[in-house]
């Protein structure tokens, strides 16, 4: 019975990922003939390339700050809008819809509100009066991350919001009726029943969330203009990864960055798990 | 057939001194084409400049007596006339290039030629920029049918090479008679021509016509003129440039003329360059700080935008088309955007030189060749046959115009009337100009050019080049060194 999908596996995940680690080994341009290098592309990405670290860096904490805010308005969402009432699903699906809207078309959309001379941001922040919140968004190494994982938590955050109400439908609302009759407030069930109840719910939304925050490659080129912002300050793993390939191309290089990549990843998803896990499994 | 300057004979002193005069009358009603005075046998000064890409352009050149004047020159290859377009044989190829904006034009020309060559037919394959750099040339590897195909002029057209997929045009006799000599160059490596560059564009600023002449400003020709008229520009109310510091290969354009007259020749630049694509010297040499240098003057001056790091090409084109900025320091090819958001500049746009030095001018401008078109050496003899037809007729003069019209595009074609497309017509003056082919494309490695246009970037951010240029450049030397 499992023999189908152990070749699907075999064929299109171990196979792709064996001849990328044989790939990590050379130094190819895709043309010439490869040249043997050992673990040449390792050391040097780990020695001699300050690029690597910036990226490293920048991919913890684009991960770091969308995890958190993402997942906390999610279940900050989640729990207001979890009774089915005409008010609530209207807002869900208000709040759902940049879900449905293409990487590009929110990039593109938020490339305007963002503009430093033009936008409606910073012209909302000189109407009002605080000249100094307008800042040059997209274009200042300072605060060209935070801008973009700001879009990744609003493009992202309904859809997590579905994942935690369905989650917090599961939880038996005997146990918010006899925390009522207990005298519980609203604080007190939150933290004693819903969040420990809802710890599966997260532990899926954050590692998705974490893939999700690895993934926003097309994000940060379409808001970047195809670049990786001011002086790299957005670059993350899969800009590093396609810059190196296709503009650079590098293809043995590349491979190299994409096992640290998916190290970093399995890494940070490990420690989500060792965090949060073993307080759900008790 | 025009008689040359040393003929004795009265009648052809006649008929020159007629066809002299004649010139000068239709020179002077052109809008601004011949208007600096190039008249057949007048004295000109800068050897080399042209006046445009007809077979009646004037070159000028030194004569028998050594004294520069104004010839009749013919600006291909050979003296021959361009000749019509080799009769392909049957059968089907494909044609990829980059170009989407074009696909309708191309789809006109195809129609057009198939229809004159029934049993011919040319397929377009036709991909955005970013995804045809990426994998286009994986795909025709693969794929021998793509007989004809595009590539941009630098590392993307190398890479084609590299791959043995370009044939060698050298010898075809459209290649030597139907196209500008000096445009070709972008298309030629190891002296064989393996691409034939299509555009001829101008990377120069263009202006608003009618602001200058508002506000009475005379383009300024060196450095110090530059600065003084961005203060005053400043002053007006104005961006003085509509500069896209977050869309990096636009705002590199201008690194084009900050370079043209950074060294004492094309030769010398060409070896700065050269050097710095090898690491032999980086961004921290006296030359580049030299670059550097004018970025920092124009930016203390208040030529760039607020914010310039963020403005993208969008929000530029707008400060340009609202009437916000006078100068859209990009090129000939940005024109078509710009009438397409206010057509009431139609006619209302010209392309300046850009002399960003108080020392020697080298060059007053910038051209570029690119859109090189390549046949596929790896297609078959026949289909190659087809390519190169397709090819010879697209540089034909009258498919050339309609392309070039169409599309607001100069084109590196003999023979081709712009007067269908005011904007073209007013701006094939600068073919008069010395110009010098875009320089920063001289940076093959395509890192060592990223990183060098995002340290300007950065210089025109509010960095010091004193921080800048050490950081940039160690990125450079490890780019290198993997």
């Amino acid at each position: 019975m499992g023999s189908p999908a152990l070749v699907l596996f075999l064929a299109f995940y171990l196979y792709p990922a064996l001849q990328n680690l044989q790939f990590a080994t050379r130094r190819w341009d895709g043309i010439s003939e490869p040249e043997n290098v050992g673990f040449r592309n390792f050391t040097n990405l780990l020695t001699n390339d300050d690029l690597f670290y910036k990226t490293l860096g920048n991919n913890i904490e684009f991960t770091f700050l969308v995890v958190i805010f993402q997942t906390a308005l999610a279940l900050l969402f989640a729990v207001y809008l979890v009774k089915n009432t005409k008010t609530t699903i209207a807002l869900r699906t208000l709040y759902f819809f940049p879900t449905i809207l293409s990487s590009v078309s929110v990039g593109m959309i938020w490339l305007f509100l963002y503009d430093p001379n033009f936008g409606a941001l910073n012209l909302f922040f000189k109407s009002v009066g605080l000249p100094s919140f307008a800042l040059n968004w997209l274009g200042s190494e300072t605060s060209a991350l935070y801008a973009i994982a700001f879009t990744q938590v609003w493009f992202h955050t309904g859809q997590m919001m579905v994942v935690y109400i369905a989650g917090l439908q599961q939880i038996p609302k005997e146990l918010y009726e006899a925390a009522e009759v207990d005298g519980a407030s609203r604080w007190k069930q939150f933290t004693k029943i819903t969040w420990p109840m809802a710890m599966p719910t997260t532990l899926v939304v954050m590692a998705y969330t974490t893939v999700q925050s690895f993934r926003a490659f097309d994000l940060i080129m379409v808001m970047t203009n195809s670049t990786a912002g001011p002086n790299n300050a957005t670059s993350i793993f899969s800009t590093l990864v396609f810059f190196t390939l296709f503009n650079e191309l590098r293809l043995g290089y590349a491979a190299a960055q994409t096992i640290f990549m998916v190290l970093t990843l399995v890494l940070i998803t490990w420690l989500q798990r060792r965090a949060f896990g073993k307080r759900y499994e008790k | 057939m025009m008689k040359t300057q040393g003929d004795k004979s009265f009648s052809a002193r006649r008929v020159g001194a007629v066809a002299a005069v004649a010139f000068a009358i239709v020179a002077t009603m052109l809008p601004s084409a011949f208007a600096a005075g190039e008249v057949l046998g007048k004295a000109c000064k800068l050897a080399g400049v042209s006046t445009g890409t007809l077979s009646t352009s004037l070159t000028c050149k030194a004569d028998s007596k050594g004294k520069l004047t104004w010839q009749k020159v013919r600006l291909g290859q050979s003296f021959g006339t361009p000749i019509a377009e080799i009769t392909p044989p049957k059968g089907s190829i494909e044609f990829w290039h980059y170009r989407p904006e074009d696909k309708a034009y191309f789809t006109k020309i195809i129609s057009d030629y198939e229809a004159k060559y029934p049993g011919t037919k040319i397929v377009q394959v036709v991909k955005t920029t970013t995804d045809y750099n990426a994998t286009a040339r994986v795909q025709i590897l693969a794929n021998n049918e793509a007989a004809l195909f595009a590539s941009a002029r630098g590392s993307i057209f190398n890479d084609f090479v590299k791959s043995g997929l370009t044939a060698d045009l050298t010898n075809e006799r459209f290649v030597k008679r139907n196209l500008v000599a000096k445009g070709i160059s972008a298309g030629v490596i190891g002296g064989k021509v393996l691409g034939v560059p299509y555009h001829y564009l101008f990377n120069n600023p263009v202006y608003n016509t009618e602001l200058w002449a508002k506000e009475k400003w005379t383009i300024p020709t060196n450095l110090t003129g530059w600065v003084s008229w961005c203060k005053d520009a400043k002053a007006k109310g104005y961006v003085p440039l509509a500069w896209p510091g977050a869309t990096r290969g636009q705002a590199a354009q201008i690194s084009n003329s900050a370079l043209m007259n950074s060294a004492a020749s094309y030769d010398a630049l060409s070896d700065n360059l050269a050097d710095l694509n090898s690491g032999k010297i980086d961004l921290t040499s006296t030359w580049f700080k030299g670059v550097a240098d004018i970025y920092v003057k124009l930016r203390n001056a208040g030529c760039f935008p607020e914010n310039p790091t963020g403005v993208t090409e969008a929000a530029a084109y707008n400060l340009f088309a609202t009437g916000k900025s006078p100068i859209l320091p990009i090129g000939t090819f940005a024109m078509g955007s710009i009438k397409a958001l206010n057509p009431a500049l139609t006619g209302k746009m010209q392309l300046m030189s850009m002399v960003l030095t108080d020392g020697k001018v080298v060059a007053e401008g910038i051209m570029n060749n690119t859109f090189n078109l390549s046949v596929n050496a790896k297609s078959t003899p026949g289909d190659q046959r087809i390519a190169k037809s397709f090819l010879s007729y697209l540089a034909t003069g009258a498919v050339g115009a309609y392309y070039a019209n169409s599309t607001t595009q100069h084109v590196n074609v003999l023979d081709v009337d712009y007067s269908a497309n005011v904007d073209l017509l007013n701006t094939s003056s600068f073919q008069a100009k010395n110009t010098m082919l875009a320089p920063r494309f001289l940076l093959l490695n395509t890192s060592v050019s990223d990183l060098t246009q995002d340290a300007l970037i950065q210089i025109v951010g509010g960095k010091s080049p004193d921080d800048v240029l050490p950081d940039f450049s160690k990125q450079i030397k490890q780019k290198l060194a993997g």
